[in-house]
């Protein structure tokens, strides 16, 4: 185990399905024992990533190596990873203890040593009770509980899971959520997790890719992705709901939108001309008559906060409120932005200003 | 008492089907009906006008058909092999092969499965003459050997094709598991894809095996006196001068036995062979 530590490196991945190009060169360096999610939205080639990095998809050019040895051609039994698929793959013809016990059978080892090893694998995901039952007399959240266990039987040097949540029900996906961080921890092992979920990805992970495309758009821990997107597509994905878009002008320091001005202390010297301005709900409040006048469209109580949808002119503005009150659609409401947390794009590169 | 409308409505259109179903059941069954009545008269009871319906059973019919002059236990035992041998080679070949049309990325895999069809497409009397010339050729006519290749050429491209419809529906994801979980292919074929195909093996090799102990149009042109399967061999019964219909009865019942012992014994199987799924959402069909 001492030099079997699990760092990922892909460098110029590209994979193509017929004319549909999946990945068009992705560089990606996973650290040692790091959870790192790919995050983006179907089609936008973050499983097929995941399928070359378990052997499963031979890249058409590019490198893979784990820890330096270049694996790019490997099967995937020679890889030492272990997975859990979306459906969770398990064999319906075995009882959970077969299906745990299968890939310690296939490695060789010895019989008397099998029994034990599964149940102490199904105690960790806590199905130890189930195990002479077959897949099919199991839940949804029992099935996936024996899909860990038969990923976690062994010690591989990565552990993969697609989209493992996505069948779960709304309750059970956060429990699983929390467990699968536990598990993390204890395993110590690089986990590399495929989901479109970016609230699971923003909770769960310590870095993540987001992919878009077919390309990576940025990398990097759920904060710098949360607070620094660094382009439009990014930060239109990233945050529930994602950051308000707006199209304006900046003039000497100050962000122009339609007939309004705000002033920009902090804005990037050289930024000039058209831009996109982006502001997170969160960081629009409801100010005096002094403000920005807008119109309310729709009002959404969340419970402990509420989503108010307000135009400016032709653009819908969200605002998060973190209080609940009693508005009447159509009200007029006064808005104030804080401009230590607008963002700038360029609306041609589409990318981050400062 | 009266029936309310519904129930009354729901009786009738349950008459209509048993009715229909008795006489559906009634076409199938009556020749094998009057197979045993036959079998059981003396030749002369068979022949008598009008028949008679009141008469002694004999099963002298059986005996000679058993071990008589013209007895067609050799025959029956000489099917029994060439159903077998074909049946265990069909299974054997077809499995892999079916597996790699299933799965496998092969050059040319389209113009390959469709040529493996090519016997299916032939009308069989179009290849009497060239596999008799052949099997002249070689010295395999009237042989086990020669039976068995010439049934393969219609067995396996049948065998090869259900297989593989079976085994594309196993979701892919279980077998890229076992091969994460350090399976080679042949272990995942033995271990992840046969045992959920059970019931598609079953039925093939009924399939298989019913239309090898069936086959009379090549087995008549292709055999001889060395080795004649039953389906041969009852012609014995049938000569210039006479039909010995009884005996025929009889041994067309005898020659039918295996099916039906294979029929009745594979039912279960075949039911078995719907396994309960392991992939959410949906059961193995």
């Amino acid at each position: 185990m001492s030099d079997e530590k699990g760092r990922v490196s892909l460098s110029g991945i590209h994979k193509n399905f017929g004319s549909f190009r999946a990945l068009k060169g992705i560089d990606l360096e996973i650290e040692p024992r790091e959870f790192f999610a790919l995050l983006g939205p179907s089609g936008s080639g973050k499983s097929t990533t995941l399928r070359v990095i378990a052997g499963l998809e031979a890249p058409d050019t590019g490198t893979m190596k784990v820890d330096g040895a270049d694996v790019t051609y490997a099967s995937p039994g020679e890889r030492n990873v272990a997975m859990v698929f979306q459906n969770y793959a398990l064999y319906p013809h075995m009882t959970l203890e077969q299906n745990i016990g299968f890939p310690l059978k296939m490695d060789g080892v010895s019989k008397k040593l099998i029994p034990d090893m599964v149940k102490e694998a199904a105690r960790k995901v806590k199905i130890d009770h189930l195990l002479h039952r077959r897949p099919g007399q199991l839940s949804g959240g029992q099935q996936q509980r024996c899909a860990l266990a038969r990923a976690i039987v062994r010690k591989p040097r990565l552990f993969l899971l697609d989209e493992p949540l996505s069948n779960l029900d709304a309750q059970l996906r956060l429990e699983t959520r929390v467990e699968l961080k536990r598990l993390h921890q204890s395993m110590d092992v690089t986990t590399i997790y495929v989901t479109h979920d970016q609230e699971e990805a923003m909770t769960i992970a310590d870095r993540m890719a987001i992919f878009l495309d077919g390309d990576i758009v940025q990398v990097g821990t759920p904060e710098e992705v949360f607070n620094r997107p660094n382009t439009i597509d990014v930060a239109a994905f990233i945050g529930s709901p994602p950051m308000n878009l707006i199209p304006g002008r900046i003039e000497e320091r100050n962000l122009a939108v339609g007939d309004h001005r705000l002033e920009l202390p902090d804005a990037p010297t050289g930024a000039s001309g058209e831009v996109i301005a982006g502001i997170r709900p969160s960081h629009v409040r409801l100010t005096g008559v002094d403000g920005v006048p807008a119109r309310l469209l729709l009002s959404e109580n969340l419970g402990e906060s509420m989503l108010l949808n307000l135009a400016i002119g032709d653009h819908v503005v969200k605002l998060r409120l973190p209080e609940v009150r009693r508005f009447s659609e159509g009200e007029t409401l006064h808005l104030a932005f804080d401009p230590a947390h607008i963002h700038l794009f360029d609306p041609t590169t589409r990318r981050r200003i400062g | 008492m009266a029936l309310n409308p519904h129930k009354a409505a729901r009786l009738r259109r349950n008459a209509v089907l048993y009715v229909a179903a008795a006489i559906l059941l009634l076409i199938w069954v009556v020749p094998i009906a009057w197979a045993v009545v036959v079998s059981l008269k003396t030749e002369s009871e068979v022949l008598a006008y009008p028949p008679q319906i009141v008469f002694h059973p004999t099963l002298e019919n059986y005996r000679d058909a058993l071990t008589g002059s013209f007895s067609i236990l050799s025959s029956f035992v000489t099917s029994l092999i060439l159903s077998s041998a074909t049946t265990v080679l069909t299974i054997l070949l077809a499995i892999p092969a079916a597996y790699a049309f299933a799965r496998l990325r092969l050059p040319a895999k389209k113009p390959l499965g469709f040529y493996t069809l090519v016997t299916q497409m032939i009308p069989p009397i179009g290849l009497i003459i060239p596999y008799f010339l052949i099997l002249n050729k070689i010295g395999w006519l009237d042989s086990y050997q020669g039976l068995i290749v010439v049934f393969l050429t219609f067995s396996l491209p049948f065998a090869i094709w259900l297989m593989v419809s079976y085994m594309e529906d196993i979701p892919r994801e279980m077998e890229e598991a076992a091969f994460l979980d350090k399976a080679n292919r042949f272990q995942t074929l033995w271990h992840i894809i046969l045992p959920q195909v059970r019931g598609g093996i079953a039925v093939t090799v009924i399939f298989v095996f019913l239309n090898a102990w069936n086959e009379f149009l090549f087995s008549v042109q292709l055999s001889g006196n060395h080795v004649r399967p039953v389906t041969v061999a009852m012609y014995n019964f049938v000569s210039v001068e006479q039909t010995l219909w009884a005996k025929l009865a009889a041994a067309a019942l005898v020659a039918m036995l295996p099916m039906i012992v294979i029929g009745v014994a594979a039912q279960k199987q075949i039911v078995k062979g719907l396994t309960i799924g392991a992939v959410k959402g949906g059961g193995r069909r």
